[in-house]
């Protein structure tokens, strides 16, 4: 058993306190891609573990699972937060500032990761991943980026939706190549 | 909920659904396993793309409000204890959001259809074929342990979205709608009380029923 997770569902503070010393840095990463202000970025980040971690019925699963939920949760908190407040204007200056539309890729952080990533990404036919991209790393909604590919909604959902079923399939099979 | 998630799996851990599309998902995901585990994948890819993001280092601030929210509320310690009874080392509990009845277990590692399997496999159960109760019937039926630590509800052909009531020495327990696909609706139980009678409703008529004999 992993005390993380255990003392996670538990509702135990340490539980709590666990994720936040391994994962701040990576899920306020995650909250500041979307959202330019750090205060609210923090805000987004707070919302979104103590949410989780006081209904932790809603997560099933191991640690890397719990990770990628709370990626999930804080992702969805920071592009909610900017829908309720009305605040495409930031969003949008984030997403010119961060990649031009026509080349969203990832930015390096880990070396061998982002390597992986980008081989399976480079895998992916061209209009899935610059669907994908263009939502991930552009911070677009799928209406956005069918009005800007002049390509109709469902097209692009799925277009999204093939690229992270596809991109599972080509992760899965580069799994343990890393030594 | 008789629909599955679909391409909303994918999307919801990139953040691209509106608050009410989250909500459905989260409610969806909590009742059924197929897309319980289609979401799980999408979130472990959608993690795979946040690796790559900077990552940047939140203000001290951050970590004293959230200590200072993991507090224990007065009063909330006793609530949660009692919600959430069972130990998460194999199975996963997933806690049904009406009257703190807890409804599921799944392992999320596991297809959808192992689990109740796997269940069944591990237990001597009963099974009964719902006797119907209207004009236009649903063939279902369901399959409980004997030592009632579980049940099992299947329903062929729902045509539409089937409602199911429980009954227990206590009182009656709104089960929901039952998960599933057009063709199939199922739902898998780990009630506290010994479940003794369940009622399909159709559009809030009785369409089948069955008593559960321990
Ligand atoms: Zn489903």
């Amino acid at each position: 058993m992993d005390e993380l997770v255990d003392d996670f569902v538990a509702r135990r503070p340490s539980g709590l306190e666990q994720a936040y010393a391994l994962w701040s840095r990576l899920l306020f990463g995650v909250a500041r891609h979307a959202i330019a202000d750090r205060g609210s970025a923090e805000d987004c980040v707070h919302d979104a573990l103590v949410r989780v971690w006081r209904s932790p019925n809603r997560f099933t699963g191991n640690r890397e699972m719990l990770k990628a939920y709370l990626i999930a949760c804080v992702r969805n908190e920071s592009l909610g937060m900017i829908r309720r407040e009305g605040r495409r204007d930031a969003r949008e200056l984030k997403a010119v500032r961060l990649a031009p539309v026509s080349s969203i890729d990832p930015p390096v952080v880990d070396p061998v990761e982002t390597q992986r990533l980008q081989a399976a990404l480079g895998r992916l036919p061209d209009e899935q991943r610059t669907a994908l991209t263009l939502a991930y790393y552009g911070n677009k909604t799928h209406v956005e980026i069918a009005r800007e590919l002049d390509v109709p909604l469902g097209t692009i959902k799925s277009r999204i939706s093939m690229a992270m079923r596809k991109l599972q399939t080509e992760l899965a099979s580069t799994e343990g190549v890393r030594s | 909920m008789t629909e599955h998630l679909g391409e909303n799996a994918e999307l919801y851990p990139l953040g691209l659904l509106d608050d009410d599309a989250v909500h459905d998902v989260e409610r969806h995901i909590a009742l059924c396993f197929a897309c319980a585990e289609r979401v799980a994948q999408a979130q472990s890819v959608a993690a795979a793309l946040a690796a790559a993001l900077p990552q940047a280092t939140p203000s001290p601030a951050l970590e004293r409000r959230l200590r200072e929210s993991a507090r224990p509320q007065p009063g909330a310690a006793k609530a949660r204890a009692s919600i959430f009874p069972f130990g998460l080392a194999a199975a996963i509990a997933l806690i049904f959001l009406g009257l703190g009845w807890q409804t599921l277990v799944l392992h999320q590692q596991l297809k959808a259809d192992d689990v109740a399997l796997v269940t069944m496999v591990h237990s001597h159960f009963n099974h009964v074929s719902m006797a119907p109760e209207s004009a236009n019937p649903v063939a279902a039926k369901i399959l409980y342990a004997r030592d009632g630590s579980w049940i099992y509800i299947i329903a062929d052909k729902p045509g539409g979205s089937l409602h199911a009531i429980a009954e227990t020495a206590t009182g009656t327990i709104d089960l929901g709608v039952l998960p599933g696909t057009g063709e199939t609706a199922s739902l898998l139980l780990h009630p506290r009380e010994r479940i003794r009678s369940v009622t399909l409703q159709r559009a809030g008529t009785d369409v089948a029923s069955a008593r559960l004999m321990y």
